[in-house]
């Protein structure tokens, strides 16, 4: 099997457009492995003491099991998995 | 206890006091770290980040000379560290009371207790299991996001000892941080595989957490085969052998948490010094 590939469209979730990922987190809570990550967005300028901008990154890709529980329990269909 | 005398450096009074905090700059390099901690793994250092961290230390050479780099990184003592990486942050995993002791006669006041960025990053989850002390205390309470809503964020030593028995009779591990490197100013009660640290040592050989200075033995006569232990190690370190009818351990495997004997009815189940098992020589 090649590598895992996650993507998240943020125009879904996340960057403060779509749902806010602070009041979701379904994929966080699903993924056994716990592969996803919650953090502040880089790309836009934040209150670096109370930041209120946030998205998911699928960081830990190798650990990845591949059951998709993720890409059904998202409530935006904004993860894909290959 | 003769401060220093130890050869555990969590141990040492001198890792914890406000003199070497202040020595070492920590109140600006503490709020630098923690106001973007949650981005550590996204960030490229030396040109590359933790996104399939595993795939990449798999490559040939590359891979290589990244462990290397991530090591390096993890333990280092440079002057010129980086708190967005996380320089010099490294612990090691410690049974309770071993953890108490540290409240009880090390942390530096104040002991503050808030939400754990690692559950709250990884699993989305507020959970308030984290203990900071010292400098780390003050820099913490000025970010809201890690403030808990209804428990008391501020602990006398006797409240921070009673919280962190609850937590480890729960089954998260407590571990000790340095924060950088010499300084002491956190203990957590962790879980595989939402903690960011025992995630770098589980999950890709990291030195990030050591094992304890201890392993758990079994006795075999008082073990009754009941299995509860099983269900509370975090690290595949305890088997079921249905012909023996007992629990055994895999000594490299156990980090010497301890929590295993809280699930023990018997007492069968006994933390030793690491140093007792000659199998263990120098294997933290």
């Amino acid at each position: 099997m090649g590598k895992t590939k996650i993507t998240i469209d943020y125009s879904k979730c996340g960057d403060g457009v779509g749902i806010d990922p602070r009041d979701c987190g379904k994929c966080l809570q699903v993924c056994d492995p716990a592969v996803f990550l919650r953090h502040e967005t880089l790309s836009v300028p934040q209150d670096p003491i109370d930041p209120q901008t946030w998205r998911i990154t699928a960081v830990w890709l190798d650990l990845c099991n591949h059951c998709m529980k993720c890409v059904e329990t998202c409530p935006q269909g904004a993860i894909t998995v290959s | 206890m003769k401060h220093g005398a130890g050869g555990k450096w969590y141990l040492n009074a001198r890792n914890y006091s406000n003199d070497l905090a202040k020595e070492m700059n920590m109140e600006q390099y503490l709020t630098d770290q923690w106001r973007m901690f949650e981005t550590v793994f996204i960030r490229k250092i030396m040109g590359t980040s933790s996104i399939g961290l595993g795939y990449k230390l798999k490559m040939p050479i590359i891979g290589r000379v990244i462990r290397w780099n991530a090591e390096k990184m993890i333990h280092s003592e440079a002057k010129n560290r980086n708190p967005l990486r996380a320089d010099g942050h490294f612990g090691q995993v410690l049974p309770l009371e071993d953890a108490k002791l540290v409240f009880s006669e090390l942390a530096a006041e104040p002991i503050i207790e808030n939400y754990c960025m690692c559950r709250a990053m990884q699993r989305g989850i507020k959970e308030v299991c984290c203990f900071n002390f010292g400098v780390l205390s003050g820099v913490i309470e000025k970010l809201p996001r890690f403030i808990p809503k209804n428990t008391k964020l501020r602990l006398d030593r006797e409240e921070a000892i009673a919280r962190l028995e609850e937590h480890n009779k729960n089954g998260k591990v407590a571990t000790v941080w340095f924060q950088p490197v010499p300084y002491i100013n956190a203990i957590c009660s962790c879980e595989t595989p939402q903690c960011g640290g025992l995630r770098l040592r589980t999950d890709f050989g990291l030195k990030s957490v050591y094992k304890a200075e201890y392993a758990i033995r079994v006795d075999p006569d008082k073990c009754q085969g009941c299995r509860e232990c099983i269900g509370m190690c975090q690290f595949g370190a305890l088997k079921f052998s249905p012909t023996l009818n007992r629990v055994w351990v895999d000594p490299k495997k156990c980090f010497g948490c301890g929590l295993c004997r809280h699930a023990c009815n018997f007492d069968a189940l006994q933390l030793a010094p690491r140093e007792e098992f000659p199998g263990l020589k120098g294997l933290y």
